[in-house]
């Protein structure tokens, strides 16, 4: 039965998956948020359009008063402050080049609060797929089947009707509940858990108290 | 790898690894989740407490961000409803796509049930509850 990696090898191999990509992008790694996400893709890609359209227009203005502080020696925004009354000392002008480092940090701080951008995470599904593909056929798993295995047939049921009922109901309450709960045993699990966010301490043991409750009523009862 | 490209390439790199390693782990694998979820056999459990244990030791080291989180109304009950849903159809949000790639092809209900749940609990959502649940997948 144990063609699979043990326990310290699935441990390394989460972990790093979690870290590279918070260290990488600065974000959460979400499946059940890439999976909203792409779902909504029309609503998605027209906010990702307007957001888009914001963060350009933000570094317009900030551009524009730099270029304007350039040419007459002051931000026009803050005329008092470049030349104090009472014949202080005016304050220099700043320097367009620390302008321009301040703009693409301005931008580049407004990008990171937006989610990330919708293409990427199809992206991240699709290759969630390839990966599984790679595993299945390298370890000699992969065999195509019209069931869910043995564990599924003796613990839920053989009949492929009730079977697709099952699966669909338990998907149901995946998507939904992921969604409520704001994340899943990726995003509240691995990543949240990483960062002791008591929320996804929280959502991970109800999730996980949950599934134990009904395996072990799946078990001993049915 | 802040930029688009570079979170593109990050999520591909996450996803690739992030699939061979839930399909090798054996999270596909109903008898092996229903014997995690029961403690006859600790090796998933221990390789997910595992993982969470050294990404908090290294997120700590590194000083990651911390971003807050509330619990708002929607944690708990959104939980148990995914905890049901995960121990009766085996899926969470990533393994049916693993599953699929097994050979299971019965999977591919699970991922409609999860495109049906994802789209109803949005549309309640924005309609009755209008909880702030944005917290994952950013």
């Amino acid at each position: 039965m144990n063609e699979y990696w043990p326990w310290w090898a699935g441990a390394i191999g989460l972990a790093l998956v979690t870290i590279n990509y918070t260290v990488t992008t600065d974000r959460f790694i979400g499946v059940s948020g890439a999976w909203d996400r792409v779902l909504h893709w029309r609503k998605e890609r027209r906010v990702e359009r307007l957001n888009d359209r914001v963060t350009d227009d933000r570094v317009l203005v900030e551009a524009l008063a730099a270029a304007t502080a350039e040419q007459f020696g002051g931000r026009p925004a803050v005329p008092t402050a470049a030349f104090p009354p009472y014949g202080g000392a005016p304050v220099q002008p700043p320097v367009p080049e620390q302008q321009v480092r301040r703009t693409a940090a301005t931008r580049g701080r407004v990008a990171s609060l937006l989610p990330a951008p919708l293409a990427s995470q199809a992206a991240l599904l699709l290759s969630i797929f390839i990966g599984g593909l790679i595993a299945a056929v390298t370890s000699g798993r992969f065999h195509l089947r019209l069931d869910m295995g043995d564990g599924f047939r003796h613990l839920v049921t053989g009949n492929p009707t009730h079977m697709v009922g099952v699966l669909f109901i338990g998907g149901v309450l995946v998507g939904f509940g992921t969604r409520l709960a704001g994340g899943c045993s990726s995003g509240h699990g691995l990543s949240g858990c990483g960062r002791l966010r008591p929320v996804s301490i929280v959502a991970t043991a109800v999730f996980f108290g949950a599934a134990v409750l009904v395996s072990f009523v799946l078990w001993k009862v049915i | 790898m802040r930029t688009r490209g570079g979170i593109l390439v990050a999520n591909i790199i996450a996803g690739l690894a992030l699939g061979y390693t839930v399909g090798n782990i054996g999270f596909g694998d109903f008898a092996e989740l229903n014997r995690m979820f029961t403690f006859q056999d600790l090796r998933m459990f221990l390789a997910f407490a595992g993982a969470v244990a050294i990404i908090v030791v290294v997120f700590a080291v590194l000083r990651v961000r911390r971003t807050p989180g509330r619990i708002h109304a929607g944690v708990i009950p959104g939980a148990v409803l995914f905890g049901t849903g995960w121990a009766i159809s085996g899926g969470c949000p990533a393994i049916p796509i693993v599953q699929v790639a097994s050979g299971y092809l019965p999977a591919f209900v699970t991922i409609a049930g999860i495109a049906v749940g994802t789209w109803l609990c949005r549309w309640a959502n924005t309609r009755y509850f209008r909880f702030d649940t944005g917290s994952c997948g950013q």
